[in-house]
């Protein structure tokens, strides 16, 4: 699985499939609200652990293979400050079946969640 | 041997600093390096990582640790 840590705005790369046998691509962006907590927020500050980070998305993408054969997964996560409205994380999968696609995609984010060293601050 | 000790977010808030290097052996825990570091640390729910993979708190880090980072609860996304 690719994985980027970047202080810049997001943009998801072109759709370059690597076989003709992909029949399914998921994607999700999650987007910086104005409300976090009940408080109205202008963005979010995100700080990583970024070798650690690396490193423990690569690991649960490794995991989360077994379960769910893929062919191809990028993840872009913002770092630094991000306004609301902007995104902050993008996830692309892609399988030959959607099934897998989308159970790895749901997962990676929330084991994400759990274990990659990556912090918001309001 | 020396070894680099990271906090992050709220952990480096409570601590008051984000890096230190410190003199240990390869019998220091994780929790005797930041005790030795921060005189009233308490781990709370915090996680550590030794050279990025997480460990227990009370394991010897070994005479190859390079990084031991406190990290608390993540919140990415």
């Amino acid at each position: 699985m690719e994985v980027i840590l970047t202080n810049e705005a997001i943009t998801a790369p072109p759709l370059d499939l690597p076989s003709r046998e992909i029949g399914a691509c998921v994607e999700f962006w999650g987007i910086v609200r104005e409300q976090e907590d009940g408080r109205a927020l202008t963005g979010l500050h995100y700080e990583a652990y970024e070798p650690m980070a690396r490193r423990e998305f690569s690991r649960i993408a490794a995991e989360l293979q077994k379960k769910y054969p893929i062919s191809q997964a990028l993840v872009i996560h913002r770092l630094g400050w991000v306004p609301v409205g902007e995104p902050s994380l993008f996830v692309r999968v892609l399988a030959k079946n959607r099934g897998p696609a989308l159970s790895f995609c749901g997962e990676l984010i929330d084991l994400m969640k759990v274990a990659v060293p990556i912090w918001k601050l309001a | 041997m020396k070894v680099t000790l990271l906090a992050f977010a709220s952990s480096a808030e409570r601590l008051g600093w984000r890096s230190r290097e410190m003199e240990a052996t390869d019998a220091d825990t994780p929790r005797t390096l930041f005790a030795r570091a921060s005189e009233d640390f308490q781990p709370g729910v915090a996680r550590v990582a030794v050279d990025c993979e997480y460990r227990d708190w009370d394991t010897p880090i070994g005479a190859s640790a390079r990084e031991v980072a406190i990290i608390p609860p993540v919140s990415g996304g």
